[in-house]
């Protein structure tokens, strides 16, 4: 409080300087006053009581001084005064003010830019109440390591565990919605009621699911987001109790919730998922691709929680040996399940920006140290005036922080735009990407950044400032500071050297990964291709007839386009993670204990997707239109449930190389029997038909060692299709015209995920995309500043050398001497720098490690060519210089001194 | 250049702070009150000229142990009043005791005499 008090009394002294002046005054005049009423009182005349009281007053203007010296005003008086000085400094050279504060911009922006995502994606708490008691919750088994939630696992979940406040799942879909307006898909959350609840987060308008609403057969409602209420609904107040229609059903519309409400990512509603858990979501077998979200109780800690859910698991084991063997329960933070991915990359983006930031200050640094020599006069003078060390010293800081501050201005414009131009590259590789923005805490971080920058690379020329204060002769001030500082610029030049090369290698370790991720045979062409995707509403194309009728008119519709080479349909495309995972048995061979089949991952496709995206033909055949429902012709398929159907249904597979190896290692797999779990001896064996040549089914980076089937489409006729057009045209050219083909078999029926397979691929890359280009970015940054700042001391090396310069060729040196000799020092300069650089890169890039594909950390090549691009670099940057150098005139030189 | 005359007003610094504080406890006042009190109160004995009275209250007021307000005088003028702050009271009665040691210490020196 009092410290508090006396700092406002001191502004107010330094800041109303005036409005002091005039209390001051005012006060002494009434003691004046009321001195002479008090000697008029004793019996003086007027004149004699104003004269005694002036008299003993002693000099209205002393007293003045005095009691503003008192005021203990002097610090803070000499700050502004070392502003205003400061900033005409700067003013009066534009050249180096703008210079310097450009390179303070670049590398503050670049800082700022990084931080704020790191703040957003990292630091932020999720936008929830005391979101660090959110957790995330999955499933897992002996072999696999990440299962999503069974349905009937979680009821039971939630009525035995005592550690959660509640427990909620969601999965994603997607629906159609139809009806005023375009027909439209929309990404849709199925949520428990409990989501919300464990999210704590209501609606805006109306209300979120109860749980009477939680299952099946009730009537359906949906939730909107607020984003989709009002692009849709034109934010009508009055939505509530209005059905929408969702896949050719009613949904009564009960809530819209808060703006900002993203969760799951990206959905625009949300419906009960306890509606759809009448069929086989009963089955505790079946993970229907729930996860969980739950909030912990207050001070249950994460092990309790683990301990309890474990025991939970145990006992749902005991009860249910068939269905939960080995069935476990995994719990991580919310937060930490979001971003985990993200974490390595941007932590080691913000190492990056903060070595160019370093750079940055070096270079600033040198800039600052070659004027300080030729204002060394001027601090020679203040000091012999009286300044202390520590005096001038402090106006040296004052000048770079201010010089740092007009660096952050624009850096923070800078930032802004980056972040903008960041976000729109990542918004779909980079979580809470939405979140992003310049918040308070960014602006702080800019201040501090270009403060802590501002006393960074002031400090070498205070510190020198400081010395000169203590050089006793003014003329004797000359050379032997001039040497001090070369060594002081060399130093400088080392570290920039150090800090650029470890930026390169690691930059240098994304590209050559990059390449080889490049490189990597995705098992199909993806060329002059154009997908999209349909679905096709259960009610409107209820039996399998009418679905496989309208994909078989759809081929022929898109064929017939101009153009159009061949056409495929499949229930998902590679990188799109749509694949179907079922179990299997090799028929005639001994059969695992249940659970412990082998999965398979399928994909339900047409007889010409195989040639439509150029996967190769290994042995066999290709599926025909011959492989449909006849072989079904007999067969009552209505007593089994939805898996045994499906198992049923089925009697042709192709299989890719890796499966056929993995199981029939030394023979031909054509020919050979599987049978899919659940095991029905009444139904018929899947034949393999076909083996074809292995696809990369979720990234590129990624080897899976699931074996990869096809079924025939017209086997399995699922509601949801992408098809896949091979054209001569442009794949976007083809776009308008495949819409008019659907509109005409089906005018309600929409069209998404509108994409070239080169777009898909491209996606499937953006992280590693994203992080090269920034890196790259920055290490080039590093590298143009490293060079300019040895450009700069060479340049400036030589102009303080001239004179020698002119001896040595006076006594007959050669220009090759001399330009050798300025090359010399340079290059010795930069290969300290190199040396002392790999050492570190070589220690800092093994973080990198999870971000390289199929290169090492310590990749040779990297290690061996950046070192060679940094000492080209430097040759070229003192090469300038030093042919200055050599033009020096030995005459003139030696007079000038 | 400032340090002998910084030691030589130390001391008369020191009394005089020590004299303001203590009017000042007695209440609220204005710098030509002050003056007068410390005058009648000694007697005559201790007179505080303006030049220093008034750097003197400056100095305090910016060390926090008085606070001061502008206020209507006893003949209706607008005057600046001090006030003892609470900083103010514990610096008094830590200099009272110092005062007193000082004192005490130079007494007991002249009477062995």
């Amino acid at each position: 409080m009092a410290i508090l008090k006396k700092l406002r009394l001191r502004l107010r002294a330094l800041f109303f300087k005036s409005e002091m002046e005039d209390e001051l005054q005012a006060e002494l005049r009434f003691h004046l006053e009321r001195e002479i009423e008090e000697n008029i009182t004793r019996g003086m005349t007027p004149e004699e009581a104003r004269f005694a009281a002036l008299r003993s007053f002693g000099g209205i203007e002393r007293v003045m001084e005095e009691s503003r010296d008192e005021r203990g005003i002097r610090l803070l008086e000499e700050l502004w005064q070392d502003l205003r000085y400061g900033a005409r400094m700067l003013r009066k050279q534009p050249g180096f003010t703008s210079i310097a504060a450009l390179t303070l911009a670049l590398g503050i922006g670049a800082n700022t830019a990084i931080f704020s995502i790191v703040n957003a994606v990292l630091l932020r708490p999720l936008p929830y109440p005391e979101s660090d008691r959110l957790m995330f919750l999955s499933e897992r088994s002996r072999q696999t390591e990440s299962l999503s939630v069974s349905w009937s696992n979680y009821l039971d979940w939630r009525v035995r565990q005592s550690s959660f406040e509640r427990i909620g799942v969601y999965r994603y879909d997607s629906y159609n919605l139809t009806g005023g307006g375009e027909p439209e898909r929309l990404q849709v959350g199925q949520v428990s009621a409990d989501l919300f609840a464990a999210l704590r987060v209501d609606a805006a308008l109306g209300r979120v699911f109860t749980d009477d609403e939680d299952r099946p057969g009730v009537a359906p409602v949906v939730v909107l987001s607020q984003g989709l209420w009002r692009r849709r609904f034109g934010g009508d107040p009055h939505i509530l109790d209005r059905t929408i229609t969702l896949n050719d059903r009613s949904f009564t519309v009960i809530g819209v919730m808060p703006a900002g409400f993203q969760f799951p990512n990206r959905v625009e509603l949300w419906v009960p998922a306890g509606q759809l858990s009448g069929g086989d979501w009963r089955n505790r077998d079946n993970h229907p691709g729930l996860s969980g979200v739950a909030r912990l109780k207050n001070g249950v800690t994460i092990e309790q929680a683990r301990a309890d859910m474990d025991a939970i698991a145990l006992g749902l084991e005991k009860e249910y040996p068939r269905t939960n063997r080995d069935i476990r329960v995994t719990i991580t933070p919310l937060l930490e399940t979001m971003v985990s991915d993200a974490r390595r990359a941007l932590w080691t983006l913000f190492a990056a920006t903060g070595l160019v930031l370093l750079i940055a200050c070096a270079n600033v640094a040198n800039l600052l140290l070659a004027r300080a020599s030729v204002r060394q006069r001027e601090m020679a003078v203040r000091a012999a005036m009286g300044a202390s060390r520590v005096r001038l010293a402090r106006q040296l800081l004052t000048e770079s922080v201010t010089l740092a501050l007009l660096g952050g201005g624009p850096g923070l414009l800078l930032a802004r735009w980056g972040v903008n131009a960041m976000v729109a590259i990542g918004a779909r590789s980079l979580p809470r990407a939405s979140e992003i923005r310049l918040d308070g805490r960014t602006l702080a971080f800019t201040a501090a950044a270009s403060i802590l920058t501002g006393v960074l690379f002031g400090l070498a020329p205070a510190w020198r400032a400081g010395r000169v204060a203590l050089q006793q002769s003014l003329k004797e001030a000359g050379h032997s500071l001039a040497a001090g500082g070369q060594r002081t610029r060399g130093a400088l030049i080392i570290v920039k050297t150090a800090l650029a090369l470890m930026l390169l290698i690691g930059a240098g370790l994304l590209l050559r990964s990059f390449y080889r991720l490049n490189m990597v045979n995705p098992g199909f062409a993806y060329d002059h291709l154009l997908s999209f995707s349909l679905s096709l509403p259960a009610g409107k194309y209820a039996s399998p007839e009418q679905r496989s009728d309208f994909y078989s008119d759809l081929i022929r519709k898109l064929s017939a386009l101009p153009g159009a080479q061949s056409v495929g349909l499949a229930s998902g495309l590679p990188f799109g993670a749509s694949s179907w995972r079922t179990r299997f048995v090799v028929d005639g061979r001994p059969a695992p204990p249940p659970g412990e089949e082998p999965l398979l991952e399928a994909l339900l496709v047409s007889p010409d997707y195989f040639r439509t995206m150029g996967i190769p033909l290994r042995a066999g055949r290709y599926l025909t239109e011959q492989d449909d429902r006849r072989h079904l012709a007999g067969h009552d398929l209505s007593g089994l449930d939805e898996g045994a159907r499906m198992a049923a249904g089925v009697n042709a597979i192709i299989i890719d190389e890796e499966f056929a190896r993995r199981y029939w290692p030394n023979e031909n797999a054509v020919g050979k029997l599987i049978r899919l779990t659940p095991v029905d001896p009444g139904s018929p064996a899947l034949t393999v038909v076909g083996v074809v040549g292995r696809v990369k089914m979720e990234r590129l980076s990624a080897e899976s060692n699931r074996a990869q089937a096809y079924f025939s489409y017209l086997q399995l006729p699922f509601s949801n299709i992408t098809a896949v057009i091979k054209s001569q045209l442009e794949p976007a050219q083809m776009i308008a015209a495949a819409r008019r083909q659907i509109q005409v078999i089906d005018p309600h029926q929409p069209i998404y995920n509108i994409r070239t397979l080169e777009q898909v691929r491209a996606a499937s890359i953006a992280p590693e995309r994203l992080n090269l280009t920034l890196l790259g970015l920055f290490a080039t940054l590093a590298l143009i500043l490293a060079a300019i700042g040895l450009y700069g001391v060479t340049a400036y090396s030589v102009s303080q050398r001239a004179h020698e310069i002119g001896v040595r060729m006076s006594l007959g040196a050669q220009r090759r001497d001399v330009f050798k000799l300025i090359v010399q020092q340079a290059l010795r300069l930069t290969l300290i720098g190199v040396a002392i650089g790999l050492a570190g890169a070589f220690a800092l890039t093994r973080v990198m490690r999870t971000l390289l594909f199929e290169v090492s950390a310590a990749d040779p090549v990297t290690f061996a060519v950046i070192p060679l691009l940094i000492a080209v670099v430097a040759l070229f940057a003192c090469w300038i210089p030093a042919r200055r150098a050599t033009k020096v005139d030995p005459i003139i030189a030696l007079k000038s001194e | 250049m400032g340090h002998m005359k910084q030691t030589q007003t130390d001391l008369l610094q020191g009394t005089l702070d020590l004299l303001v504080l203590k009017t000042l406890q007695s209440g609220p006042t204005h710098g030509w009150d002050i003056a007068q009190r410390i005058q009648q109160v000694s007697q005559d004995v201790l007179r505080v000229g303006q030049g220093s009275l008034y750097p003197a209250l400056h100095r305090l007021e910016a060390q926090g142990w008085i606070a001061s307000e502008w206020g209507a005088s006893e003949n209706n003028r607008k005057a600046k009043y001090y006030k003892l702050t609470a900083a103010g009271r514990k610096q008094l009665s830590a200099e009272t005791e110092t005062w007193r040691r000082f004192t005490g210490a130079v007494e007991l020196i002249l009477k062995t005499s």
